[in-house]
């Protein structure tokens, strides 16, 4: 079997995760508190309440804590001469193979939380396809932006 | 010969009728859907309509008003707008095709509608004149044309020198044509799936009926209905069956009348259509991947049709992906495919059929949402049980599925045969793969099972192709096929 790419995310990935998961759990929130400001209007038993809430600390938990963890283990990536290489996903693990002479343009991107964290995020675009390598440091990302650019532009356009 | 030119005057009622054609939709929509709300608004919908129409009208006008453009040595100028002015100066060089379209509007005023498609996929690819004289129209389709064709045998010269030998075997097959004979056409037209829609249409406005006809032919209708048996319901659903068939029949003879496709070194013309004239040029360089389906009437006699995906061309209304043949003897697909587009003819069924761990995710997948169903049917309608059969039906299916299924690939090409109802199988090119993605799942895992997606330009947006279910090994095989790196180091 073709070796599986050995390149990992930053370290501080993780924690951006972990963050966005935590905002995204906040929303989740809302669900037993509309039920509840719903309890004082209509008559709706109170375990339900208990329910939602339990559920959606859990869900939260597995969301924030675990969830991201793994997917950080799991992401992988490797730019060869002619061609990138990504693997991730927790439950779908994905390989995607992107030829250089197929890329299109590469991109260096950060949001306030990445740039808090001095990393950035490359997109690597073909003609039909977008792809995200998530969280590098940030210099390490423009050097990896600059790097496949160079390659894609010398690839054989022949073949 | 500097002269502004207007269009004909009909323009004027060409792009109102046009208008129109675009709004009856929404206008049956109205009738249909919206009586059964308050009935206060018909008047309001009226006087709407008729202001629409005024308005459509008054635009029909100041557009053939303002509309003017003017052919060059070199380029086509075109002035539009009353309040925006627009000049747009269309290049030779830049343009990709030009088609004339005789719409069933232009045909009772004989005029043609002259369409340029241009390269730069910018927001407006593509330009209309609408209203054109044939001839006139010929005139700016040979002037445009023509030159650029000579224009790029002059570059190609010297690079051509080298392979004269198969240029030789070249030629013969720059020129070839193709038509569609009336008994195919008819074939076609019978065999043609648009069923579906036409059903729900039917059915939908069947449904609508109650409304329209007077109360106590309702009830009436209701009452028979309530004490009738299965026989009267079915009569009424064989009846709804019977007139979706006429409906996609009739459609897809005018549709694909008078079918011929002639090739011209790297163009191929199409054209179709019997009330509407219609014309289409794709070039042969940007094919992406061609697909031959076929569906379930057509298999058993042995007939299928072949849809292409290019970079650039695919209208709306074609499903981003156009029809190349809209039906031939499947035995025939090989060598036509070998006149039109040599590259994607395959020699011989290179399939290798999937693993049998996938049989029965197949048939799983296939029948899950109908045990749902038949679980609620069970509990909610007498006799409901007896819907256990359409699990068992879906799993027949998903185990054809599975039987049909397969991968394959030569040194170019990437083979994938796959059915969801109708057989379709998908050729591509390795270098129009623009990227190949593989995923396992959880579920996956157990088995060793993998699932291939490949991802190729289809009109502006990118389209995907993909498997389910197959084994290691040929996922392995799939990325020494692919991978750039693999092959440079082979």
């Amino acid at each position: 079997m073709r070796e599986l790419p050995n390149k990992k995310l930053a370290q501080k990935t993780l924690s951006v995760w972990k963050i966005v998961a935590s905002i995204e759990s906040v929303f989740l929130l809302l669900i037993p508190i509309a039920y509840y400001i719903g309890m004082r209007y209509i008559a709706l038993p109170t375990w339900i309440l208990y329910l939602i809430l339990t559920a959606a600390i859990i869900y939260s938990l597995i969301k924030i804590i675990i969830i991201p963890k793994l997917k950080w283990q799991k992401w992988r990536y490797e730019i060869f001469e002619n061609e990138v290489e990504l693997m991730y996903g927790v439950f779908v693990v994905r390989r995607v193979i992107i030829p250089m002479i197929r890329v299109q343009h590469v991109d260096t991107k950060h949001g306030p939380l990445l740039r808090h964290y001095k990393l950035s995020s490359v997109t690597i675009s073909t003609a039909a396809t977008i792809h995200e390598i998530p969280g590098l440091e940030e210099n390490k990302a423009g050097e990896l932006r600059d790097y496949i650019a160079k390659l894609a532009r010398e690839a054989d356009q022949d073949d | 010969m500097i002269k502004w030119k207007k269009q004909h005057s009909a323009a004027i009622f060409i792009s109102f009728l046009n208008n129109l054609k675009e709004m009856i939709i929404s206008i049956i929509a109205v009738f249909i859907f919206g009586q059964s709300s308050q009935a206060g608004g018909s008047l309001f919908y009226t006087i709407f309509f008729a202001l629409i129409l005024v308005f459509s009208l008054g635009s029909g006008i100041i557009r053939w008003a303002t509309f003017e453009y003017q052919l060059l040595d070199n380029e086509l100028q075109i002035k539009q707008g009353l309040i925006f002015k627009k000049h747009r100066y269309i290049r030779k060089e830049r343009i990709q095709s030009i088609d004339i379209n005789a719409k069933l509007i232009q045909r009772l005023f004989q005029l043609v509608e002259i369409r340029i498609e241009t390269a730069g996929g910018g927001t407006e690819p593509e330009f209309r004149i609408i209203a054109l004289k044939r001839r006139e129209a010929e005139l700016i389709k040979e002037e445009l044309l023509v030159r650029k064709s000579n224009l790029n045998n002059g570059d190609q010269d010297h690079s051509e020198v080298i392979n004269e030998e198969s240029l030789l075997e070249e030629n013969k097959k720059q020129f070839y044509t193709w038509n569609l004979s009336f008994k195919r056409l008819l074939i076609s037209a019978i065999t043609s799936s648009g069923l579906g829609l036409a059903i729900t249409f039917v059915a939908a406005v069947i449904s609508q009926l109650p409304q329209l006809l007077p109360n106590t032919i309702y009830e009436r209708v209701l009452g028979l209905f309530i004490h009738s048996s299965i026989l009267l319901i079915s009569f009424f659903v064989v009846l709804i069956l019977f007139i979706g068939w006429l409906i996609t029949l009739i459609s897809s003879l005018l549709k694909y009348g008078q079918f011929h496709i002639k090739k011209d070194k790297d163009d191929i013309h199409i054209s179709r259509g019997i009330l509407e004239k219609r014309q289409l040029t794709l070039s042969a360089k940007r094919i992406t991947a061609v697909r031959v389906v076929q569906n379930l009437l057509r298999q058993p006699l042995g007939y299928a049709a072949v849809y292409v995906e290019s970079a650039g061309g695919g209208r709306k209304e074609e499903d981003l992906s156009t029809i190349l043949i809209p039906i031939c003897k499947k035995s025939e697909v090989n060598s036509i495919l070998n006149n039109l587009l040599p590259q994607f003819s395959i020699k011989e069924n290179e399939y290798k059929s999937l693993p049998k761990e996938s049989v029965r995710r197949y048939m799983i997948k296939a029948s899950i949402p109908f045990i749902f169903l038949a679980i609620l049917m069970t509990y909610f309608i007498p006799y409901g049980w007896i819907s256990f059969i359409l699990p068992l039906g879906a799993a027949g299916i998903g185990f054809w599925q599975y039987i049909d299924a397969g991968i394959g690939n030569n040194d170019e090409m990437l083979l994938i045969k796959s059915r969801m109802i109708s057989l379709t199988e998908v050729i591509v090119p390795r270098k129009r793969i623009q990227a190949m993605t593989t995923s396992q799942t959880i579920l996956q895992k157990v088995d060793h099972l993998y699932t291939v997606q490949v991802s190729i330009i289809s009109s502006i947006v990118g389209k995907t192709f993909s498997l389910r279910h197959i084994s290691k090994n040929q996922i392995e095989n799939l990325f020494l096929w692919y991978s750039y790196e693999c092959r440079k180091h082979r």
